[in-house]
């Protein structure tokens, strides 16, 4: 008898599901980004972005005479969950392209979904280098990798005097590679690296690692994570009377969040940024970049996701630009016609140059990286 | 030897909130034989009250502070009355699981309500920590220490020297007696069950503007709390307040030399060793165990 | 009739590769597939025994993360000097590998555990679940931490002409629906011998079953270490399908999501936790459909469990059974579950 129940149960869910396929009348277009959990914070300004991006793109007509639809769903800032993301929009909502998944170790796991299904994702945030190294040709990225940000940053050691850096950055792809890429830099550059501490990205209390960073006595300390944690650790750090000088890299430090949120303790940092909505005369594209930050405002949007939420932005015009040269909402198509998009867009001149093992490259933009501080409770240019 | 001094300090300062939580709990699991998983929960919902009260609402952060409390009273009372009325004298497994199902409803309109972003609250506070020579401590987290072992200290008055106190020991110390000398078993186990979520709310108040404020922090605090008593025996006050001293020294020491990865680990190793060692805890009367 | 309506059902569940061509939903099935199975393993030591194990996704997780590493290869330096590694094996043998390694966590945790009983006994199994989800997270040598171990390889049988490869969603489907009546033929054949009815008796009442010479902690013993194999065989599945792991496997909420599966089906019957997990599988994509936020479906989830505690303690599949037996008018032996009124002792 519970038997027949749950069979009628599994026979009606058959049919509502298909008759649920509805009519293809938009192009979709798939989003996988951390809404909750520990990146919570940058995935909802990418996703934010990228409803902007949706919305200018269906007001000038739309793409191929149609309008386009972001799916977008939570990755919950967990790999597993991730997958699970990336199945759910292949498999079910039938996406021809997808955008995602913020962190380096999200992106990671998808990836081998990618290569199954053959549908591409432009990566719009992730630093990691191993995602276009790892000879997948379904990864078209346009953010930096860590390797690239610690190149732009070389010139700078010899100007701000480091001479003995300490490092503590959070425990996944993001966080350990860019704490390897930048590591490498700075001995290369004659500069003596302390401690490498890290943290789990969920931690909230660092006063183990803080400590343990005071003694080591450096003059400078790299911190890699996400926006939540960089506010508590500068926090702490001025709790614990850390008098160091602190850069923290990735790009996903919304200087702006960080000065209303750590107040007084944020002053005196630096950070890296792909994006400077301070100064927008600086950057590649200061249309793009204008006409992005003043529908940011008028939407309400929290001010510090500028520096991350234009990401979701450039990400969703790049998708389009490909569909609108490939013809037609086909992933192999799209992904053919990725490799020659040019977009003009908040990170710069958008174009793709291969990266990886022959045969198998993915691709790669080169963005421009901004060295920015905060003085006085407002974010400055670097004068060195 | 100044790392020390300030892991010790460190220590001292957190194990004030975790003796808070570990009251509250203990009178709900210990008296009341509640396992409850909602315990975390209200300790998140007091976070949010202040967030709410003090970002949204822009009331004063010291008055907040009593008002968050007062609400998570008034949900406790609630959640006892609600769910549990009806549950007195049953399995501890019935009503753990009905906790559960709280938990979870609870967890989730939290999100659904204030969405999954951390947010933060601002504090009064000055910028600068305290300085004690070597060492140093935020302004914020002095304030934390001190209201707790207050609040603490009223708990333990209230508990062991007024009336309402003598009845609440009555009436799980033998609910048949209790009854027939008076004492009304419903309004007591409200009353518990209310103090205790008071407690945690307080606890999550108290955190909230030091950390962040999500909805999943209530869980590992929960988890913490379940540590607390058992070490410090069910049922006992001094128990839990030592108890949540312990843990504190034992997770900020163990993070500070050993490693901080496992900071959170230290809690739940802690239970298991006891209950293999001596289940009864560090400082309960004598009782059977299951 | 009612005899040979479970293998009409497994019949019917074994056709549905060859007509449902909508990979999504197979997808579904599977994922539920596992889960029930995990569920049953936990019905044997929450319904049988009556043992309030809140851990169990610890013998899940174990399962999977020894047969993703075993399947792998792993080189981990355990102190100064001395590393153990291993090459990378076969997916069947790590399958095994992670089945005998969760039996046997299951066998230490039981005697260690089953010293205490009733509420501190769901303590330590939680508390034993959170140590060993922070040792993944931790030991990023050889569990990568948060990193999850990636590109874990699909199940292959056989050899050269004869290999079969259980890649393809059909095909793990199939799988699937095997081990879950493996294990259901197991557990049903376990509870239903000498060793299940002194298993039951001892959930009744443990200090009775003692003094008629039932060796308690023993049943306790080979139940968790059965519930454990079948859990962590369930974990194995689970890896070489979704082919990553992370430590976020062994989060309290999978299992609170096997707990209610089992509780709401009925804890103590054979078909409770496979109509419970029917139900917990499918609705969240039924929710989903109606565009239904998942913090709501959760909430529903939360509500469900309590009514169902307060209106239908011993779950739905006893509630429909008494139902069906009332309606025939004649005490149907097989329709009444296992259980009856308890009466803790404490």
């Amino acid at each position: 008898m519970s038997k027949l129940v749950g069979l009628m149960a599994s026979a009606a869910i058959l049919a509502v599901s298909a008759s649920l396929a509805s009519a293809q009348d938009t192009i979709k277009i798939g989003v996988t980004q951390p809404l909750t959990g520990a990146f919570a914070a940058s995935g909802n300004y990418v996703a934010q972005g990228a409803k902007i991006a949706e919305d200018e793109i269906n007001a000038a007509g739309g793409v191929l005479g149609k309008k386009i639809q972001l799916i977008i769903e939570d990755n919950k800032s967990n790999p597993t969950e991730a997958v699970s993301t990336v199945e759910k929009l292949i498999q079910r909502d039938k996406v021809p392209v997808l955008m995602g998944a913020w962190s380096s170790t999200l992106t990671l796991a998808v990836m081998p979904k990618l290569e199954e299904y053959k549908v591409p994702m432009v990566v719009e945030t992730s630093s990691s280098g191993k995602i276009t190294t790892s000879g997948n040709p379904y990864v078209f990225r346009i953010s930096p990798t860590s390797a690239m940000e610690a190149k732009a940053f070389q010139p700078l050691v010899a100007k701000m005097g480091i001479k003995k850096a300490d490092f503590l950055y959070t425990n996944n792809d993001f966080g350990i590679g860019s704490g390897a890429e930048f590591s490498k830099m700075l001995k290369e550059n004659g500069v003596q690296v302390g401690v490498m501490e890290t943290m789990d990205p969920k931690a909230n209390d660092f006063s183990a690692q803080l400590a343990k960073i005071r003694a080591s006595g450096g003059d400078t300390l790299f911190v890699t994570t996400a926006v939540e944690q960089l506010t508590l650790i500068l926090k702490q750090a001025k709790e614990q009377q850390l008098k160091v000088r602190i850069i923290s890299c990735g790009g996903s430090n919304s200087p702006d969040q960080l000065i209303e949120q750590a107040g007084d303790a944020a002053n005196g940092s630096f950070h890296t940024v792909f994006f400077t909505p301070w100064f927008t005369e600086v950057t590649k594209n200061p249309d793009a970049s204008k006409r992005y930050m003043d529908e940011w405002k008028k939407r309400g949007h929290h001010v510090g996701g500028l520096t991350e939420g234009f990401r979701g932005y450039d990400g969703i015009y790049v998708a389009v630009a490909a569909i609108k040269a490939a013809g037609k909402p086909d992933p192999e198509a799209i992904r053919a016609a990725l490799w020659n998009v040019q977009v003009k867009g908040v990170y710069g001149d958008i174009h793709f140059i291969k990266q990886g093992p022959a045969g198998k490259e993915s691709a790669q933009n080169e963005p421009a990286v901004y060295l920015v501080t905060i003085t006085d409770g407002k974010v400055a240019k670097t004068t060195f | 030897m100044d790392q020390l001094a300030q892991h010790l300090l460190n220590a001292t300062i957190l194990g004030g909130t975790y003796a808070l939580l570990g009251i509250g709990l203990t009178l709900i699991f210990g008296i009341m034989r509640v396992v409850n998983f909602t315990h975390g929960e209200l300790y998140a919902f007091g976070a949010y009250c202040m967030y709410a009260l003090v970002m949204l609402l822009g009331v004063n952060f010291f008055l907040a502070l009593p008002m968050a409390i007062m609400l998570g009273v008034a949900l406790g009372a609630t959640i006892e009355m609600l769910l549990l009325g009806r549950l007195r004298g049953a399995d501890i497994d019935t009503t753990m699981l009905v906790m559960i199902g709280a938990w979870i409803a609870m967890q989730n309109t939290e999100q659904w309500l204030w969405s999954g972003v951390a947010h933060s609250i601002n504090n009064p506070f000055p910028a600068e920590p305290l300085i004690l020579g070597p060492l140093s401590v935020s302004w914020n987290r002095v304030y934390v220490v001190v209201v707790a072992l207050l609040l603490i200290a009223a708990t333990y008055y209230l508990v062991n020297r007024t009336r309402l106190g003598k009845a609440m020991r009555a009436t799980f110390q033998d609910r048949q007696t209790a009854a027939l000398m008076g004492i009304r078993i419903d309004r007591i186990h409200t009353a518990t069950f209310a103090l205790g979520s008071g407690l945690a709310a307080a606890a999550g108040a108290l955190l909230g503007p030091i950390f962040f404020v999500a909805p999943t922090m209530g869980d590992l605090a929960a988890a913490k709390a379940f540590a607390i008593v058992i070490l410090g025996g069910l049922g006992s006050i001094t128990g839990a307040t030592l108890g949540g001293f312990i843990l504190a020294f034992v997770e900020e020491l163990g993070a500070g030399y050993i490693s901080s990865g496992y900071r959170d680990a230290m809690g739940f190793l802690l239970i298991i060793l006891i209950l293999l060692v001596k289940p009864t805890g560090l400082f309960a009367r004598k009782e059977r165990i299951g | 009739m009612n005899r040979y309506l479970p293998w009409l059902f497994v019949a019917l569940l074994a056709s549905v590769p060859l007509w449902l061509t909508d990979f999504y939903f197979l997808h579904i099935l599977i994922t539920t597939g596992i889960f029930i199975i995990a569920a049953m393993s936990l019905n044997l030591l929450l319904g049988y025994t009556g043992q309030l194990s809140l851990g169990h996704v610890a013998f899940f997780g174990i399962g999977a993360y020894t047969s993703a590493l075993v399947s792998l290869g792993f080189q981990v330096e355990l102190f100064s000097g001395f590393t153990v590694s291993l090459a990378p094996k076969p997916a069947w043998f790590a399958m095994l590998c992670g089945v005998i390694v969760a039996g046997f966590t299951g066998y230490a945790i039981g005697k260690l555990s089953f010293r205490v009983r009733g509420a501190y006994f769901v303590i330590v199994s939680i508390s034993f679940a959170e140590v060993v989800r922070l040792v993944a997270v931790n030991w990023v040598e050889l569990t990568q931490g948060p990193m999850a171990l990636t590109n874990i390889p699909a199940l292959t049988l056989g050899a050269g002409a004869f290999e079969i490869s259980f890649l393809r969603k059909p095909a793990f489907f199939i799988l699937v629906l095997i081990a879950g009546v493996a294990s259901f033929i197991l557990i049903s054949r376990l509870v239903n011998s000498r060793a299940g009815r002194a298993m039951i008796a001892l959930r009744e009442n443990e200090s009775l079953a003692m003094s008629v010479g039932i060796d308690v902690t023993r049943y306790l013993v080979i139940a968790t270490i059965i519930s454990a194999a079948i859990a962590g065989m369930a974990g194995a599945l689970y890896t070489h399908y979704i082919r990553i792991v992370d430590p976020d496997i062994f989060l309290f909420i999978y299992t609170v999501t096997m707990v209610i599966m089992v509780v709401t089906g009925g804890k103590g019957t054979l078909a409770g936790p496979i109509v419970g997990g029917i139900i917990f599988g499918f609705v969240p994509e039924f929710l989903r459909a109606m565009a239904i936020q998942p913090e709501v479906q959760w909430i529903i989830y939360g509500v469900l469990m309590v009514l169902v505690v307060y209106f239908l303690p011993q779950g739905i599949v006893p509630a429909i059974g008494r139902y069906s037996a009332s309606r025939k008018r004649l005490p149907d032996a097989d329709a009444l579950p296992a259980t009856s009124t308890q009466v803790r002792q404490k």
